[in-house]
């Protein structure tokens, strides 16, 4: 099969490859680049866990071709780590008010939460909700995501 | 007179047995250190990072990927099957159909009734008749196009109750009704005599489907000694290692299984990992090479076990002051094709039973009869989901309360305190309840913390135009701790080392609900050390005991137990060793804090790691090893009368809700669960299991339904299959309560399915309370809601 050259930003750093022109997101990062951190759980945009963010914005990368990334900048799980080892405030406290359970929502909730953040720093629990409401979580009951966030809100302040 | 003498001498044995392994358990009286705090999840670190590994994150390279051709006919003889092409197809490794199977072809978690490749016939939609093992995933699909199958279609069976008819045609060869079980207490006849009001009503229930986001996936990776490796999410590592050793043709031990962490189980990823394991083995062995099978999401929701659906009848007498006097059911529990874990392993195991015993509710009530119906269909099967027959008889007996207190005219809360069970109260199976009972205590602390009589009496309609009523709703629920099998046991092994860390053998799996922190605590707290000197192995059936499944919130309880008594033979090693260094006799030692310490005189203290390293140059024992079983369960087959399970769980939810009465839209306001959980070994984790129980019981409530036309799903995926979002799910609040259970490791009881129960029924409760829409048949959504008003001649008009 024919391939095309993509280059985009990944996760801070620059990178190109040729992929299959119907090569999903989702599938390139997961497979190709070997970021597991993006979960796949239904492939149709439903339960978001596979979201990234797209230029800061966050995207079900399950319905995103890998095209769609060219000369864009794509931000998984990955790219929140740091290099001295610290964790970002939503990491901190997704563990300390145990926002995880099974977890697999967890990287799509901490980008979504993230890209909330961004853009208002100091959201009321509605638009907590209202944001993160695009990713399923079926263990928790929502309540100690919401607090999580409502925590790292409060410690970026 | 004569029945009662025997039933109280059943009581007092079980009383001194009870007694026995309530002594084996007993700690020293003094606080606790690690155990009753809330610690952050071991795991937590891998999940907020992203490293944490599911099943589909291990790479496949070098393997072949599995897939499985299913049946488009819920039932059909299969006339001939041709694999010729397929196999030709460049890239395919492997086409199996049920000829070509080296053991036995069938699994299942209780009775192996399911082909792991249909011969025959088919028994429903998504029935496997044939298995690929292909290169790639592409070339696996374009080989099941290959494969021609010629059917002979059958009718099929889609409403239970058919099943039991006369003429009805067979599903599987011993006949349609799988399970007929009984529970008679007192005279119903009797009782229904002395009662001022008896009503009739039928409830039901749909198939539900566990909806865990990670799709199913397994590894089946053949050794170069010959032993097959089983790798995957899975909840119940020993029943799949069970079935498929035989299926392979080969002794257990020549199977190994190995968890990896579950995005999500709920019950689910008890039976489906055995189906996944069996079909990839049996690839793996075909081909000498690795083969992993993933499912797609719709094939998740139309291969794997669902909750049962059931139709309950139900007549109830009461008397004018709430009493109930009589309970008479009848419950049709739809198996769908396959057994899974629908039947009775006796005396009480099997989730069919499980509904009989739970139905009447926790009410004393002097006469009872239950008549239980498990029957095979051509839908897909009922498993196990939070909860196992309990979640649909709740649905059932909490709306009965209710329609009783509105015919009496009394409050919900006020019949639920005349009935409810407390100390010493007699279940519908002649089981006294001798300990650990804080149902009572549950109400009065969630209608206390709710306001229930304040809200109840400002219930009524929220704007002028009256196109939106206010109303309150309440449940009250039991659960067992352990599954009611006599060989329901549970093994663990604690490895003490010379530094004073540790190693702990426990084959409970992960799956979100938090063992793999609350074990080590456990651990921890009996040696005096802190949770992160004790490292968890992994299930891996070569290297942890018999562990029985994770299941009927069982863990924290049975194998918290086990590693009590494992902890305490290598305790016996430091405290003999330590009471030689300090001269001071082992009576008055203790240990917390990893320092072991004269109680007399506490600055008299060794360092725990110290004492280890003299302990092992001195040849101590270093290993113990805990076998727990519970109080051996009983429940007679004729009458179902007995003590099936050892201990429940108790719960009272509360539950604020806005209807609008034009569209049948139903807002939940807010939300209060009590529980009972006898000892939190960790609160916090444990609110996250409530909130996250009560989130799973308003999706059942609300919206949540496998349709079937003709056998066929219609709503496969996540698009057509709707869970609570974000903003379905009001902010939950948690109320724990400490009623010491004496078999419990610190008097914990189990707490992973109770939260899931009573708030369906609840919820219900509270949009017939605002509305008098009373929607007997769930999901509650808003057509039916809307129905169930009009039926009612209309909302109230105050």
């Amino acid at each position: 099969m024919s391939t095309v050259e993509l280059s985009f930003k990944l996760n801070g750093r620059e990178v190109s490859l040729s992929v299959a022109p119907d090569t999903l997101l989702v599938d390139l990062l997961r497979e190709g680049l070997g970021l597991t951190g993006t979960k796949a759980g239904c492939r149709e945009g439903e339960c978001g866990a596979c979201t990234v963010l797209l230029d800061g914005t966050p995207m079900n990368s399950c319905l995103l071709p890998a095209v769609k990334a060219q000369g864009r900048e794509v931000t998984t799980i990955e790219g929140l780590e740091k290099t001295d080892g610290s964790l970002e405030p939503l990491q901190e406290a997704f563990m300390g008010e145990g926002a995880a359970q099974c977890g697999f929502c967890t990287p799509a909730m901490i980008l979504t939460a993230t890209a909330l953040l961004k853009n208002n720093p100091d959201p009321d629990e509605g638009e907590i909700r209202h944001a993160l409401s695009g990713v399923i979580c079926r263990c928790t009951g929502y309540r100690k995501i919401v607090q999580a966030v409502q925590t790292a809100a409060k410690a970026r302040s | 007179m004569q029945d009662k003498t025997q039933e109280k001498t059943k009581t007092q044995v079980l009383t001194r047995e009870e007694n026995e392994l309530a002594r084996r358990l007993r700690t020293a009286d003094k606080p606790l250190t690690v155990a009753g705090t809330s610690i952050g999840r071991r795991d937590d670190p891998l999940k907020v990072t992203g490293k944490l590994k599911y099943g589909a994150d291990y790479s496949a390279e070098g393997f072949l990927f599995g897939k499985i051709l299913r049946s488009p006919h819920a039932h059909a003889l299969i006339k001939s099957i041709n694999v010729k092409k397929a196999q030709e197809l460049e890239g395919v490794a492997a086409v199996l159909t049920a000829e070509d199977l080296p053991g036995r072809n069938g699994f299942g978690a209780i009775i192996p009734d399911q082909p792991v490749i249909c011969g025959d016939k088919v028994r429903f939609v998504g029935d496997g008749v044939a298995l690929v093992a292909a290169e790639t995933e592409t070339i696996a699909h374009q080989a099941l196009k290959l494969i021609e199958v010629e059917y002979e279609p059958l009718p099929g069976i889609f409403d239970p109750r058919d099943a039991m008819a006369e003429d009805a045609p067979k599903i599987h060869e011993g006949g349609n009704i799988l399970s007929d079980d009984k529970m008679v207490k007192g005279d119903v006849d009797a009782g229904f005599a002395e009662a001022d009001v008896i009503l009739e009503r039928t409830y039901q229930v749909p198939f539900l489907e566990h909806a865990y986001l990670e799709p199913d996936t397994t590894m089946a990776i053949p050794q170069p000694d010959g032993v097959m490796l089983i790798e995957g999410p899975m909840q119940a590592p020993f029943t799949t290692r069970r079935n498929v050793a035989p299926v392979l043709g080969v002794p257990i031990n020549q199977v190994r299984v190995r968890q990896i962490h579950m995005g999500g189980g709920f019950g689910g990823k008890e039976d489906s990992p055995i189906d996944l394991s069996c079909r990839a083995a049996v690839l793996a062995q075909a081909t000498g090479r690795p083969v992993k099978i993933t499912l797609e999401r719709e094939e998740v929701t139309i291969q794997t076990a669902k909750r049962h659906p059931m139709i309950m009848e139900l007549k109830v007498g009461v008397k004018k002051d709430g009493t109930l006097t009589a309970f008479q059911g009848v419950i049709y529990d739809e198996q769908g094709a396959y057994a899974s874990l629908g039947p009775k392993i006796p005396p009480a195991g099997g989730s069919h039973v499980h509904a009989m015993v739970m139905m009447p509710g926790p009410y004393e009530i002097p006469n009872v009869k239950v008549d239980a119906y498990l029957l095979y269909t051509n839908h897909p099967y009922g498993g196990a989901m939070r909860g196992f027959g309990a979640p649909q008889v709740h649905i059932a007996h909490e709306q009965m309360m209710d329609e009783l207190a509105a015919e009496l005219g009394i409050t919900a809360v006020d019949i639920r305190e005349k009935n409810a069970f407390r100390l010493g109260s007699q279940t519908a199976t002649g089981q006294v309840l001798s300990q650990s009972v804080g149902l009572r205590e549950t109400l009065e602390s969630c209608a206390d913390r709710f306001k229930w009589d304040e809200r109840l009496a400002a219930t009524g309609w929220v704007d002028q135009a009256h196109t939106k009523r206010r109303g309150v709703g309440v449940a009250m629920g039991w659960y067992r701790t352990s599954i009611g099998t006599n060989g329901d046991g549970c093994g663990a092994a604690v490895h003490l080392h010379e530094d004073g860390s540790v190693l702990l053998y426990s084959g409970i799996t992960e799956m979100g609900q938090g063992a793999f922190t609350v074990l080590p605590q456990i651990c921890a707290e009996e040696l005096g050390i802190m949770p992160e000197d004790v490292r968890l192995v992994k299930p891996d059936t070569d290297l942890v005991p018999e562990s029985g499944p994770t299941v009927g919130s069982r863990s924290t309880t049975l194998m918290g137990n086990a590693i009590i008594l494992a902890a305490r033979q290598v305790k016996e090693s430091l405290m003999d060793t330590a009471s030689m260094m300090l001269m001071v006799p082992t009576e008055r030692l203790d240990a917390k804090g990893r320092k072991i310490y004269d109680r007399e005189n506490p600055d008299k203290s060794l360092d725990f790691a110290a004492v280890a390293a003299r302990a092992m140059a001195a040849g101590k024992r270093m290993i113990g090893q805990g076998w727990w079983t519970p109080p051996v369960p009983s429940l007679d087959g004729h009458t179902g009368q007995g003590s099936p399970y050892h201990v429940y769980t108790y719960s009272t939810h509360m539950v604020q809700v806005v209807v609008d009465v034009e569209t049948g839209e139903v807002e939940l306001e807010d939300y209060v669960a009590a529980f009972d959980v006898g000892k939190a070994i960790n609160p916090k984790a444990l609110e996250g299991q409530i909130e996250g129980g009560v989130a799973m019981g308003l999706g059942y409530a609300l919206m949540e339904e496998v349709v079937l036309v003709e056998g066929v799903t219609q709503n496969p995926s996540l698009q057509g299959y709707l869970v609570p979002t974000m903003l379905d799910v009001p902010d939950i609040q948690p109320v724990i309560l400490e009623v010491t259970n004496e078999l419990g490791p610190y008097g914990a009881k189990g707490i992973g399915e109770m939260p899931n129960i009573p708030a369906t029924p609840a919820i219900i409760n509270a949009i017939a309370q605002a509305s008098n829409g009373r929607v007997r048949r769930l999901p509650a959504d808003p057509e039916r809601i809307f129905w169930a008003i009009k039926e009612a001649g209309g909302p109230p008009q105050d």
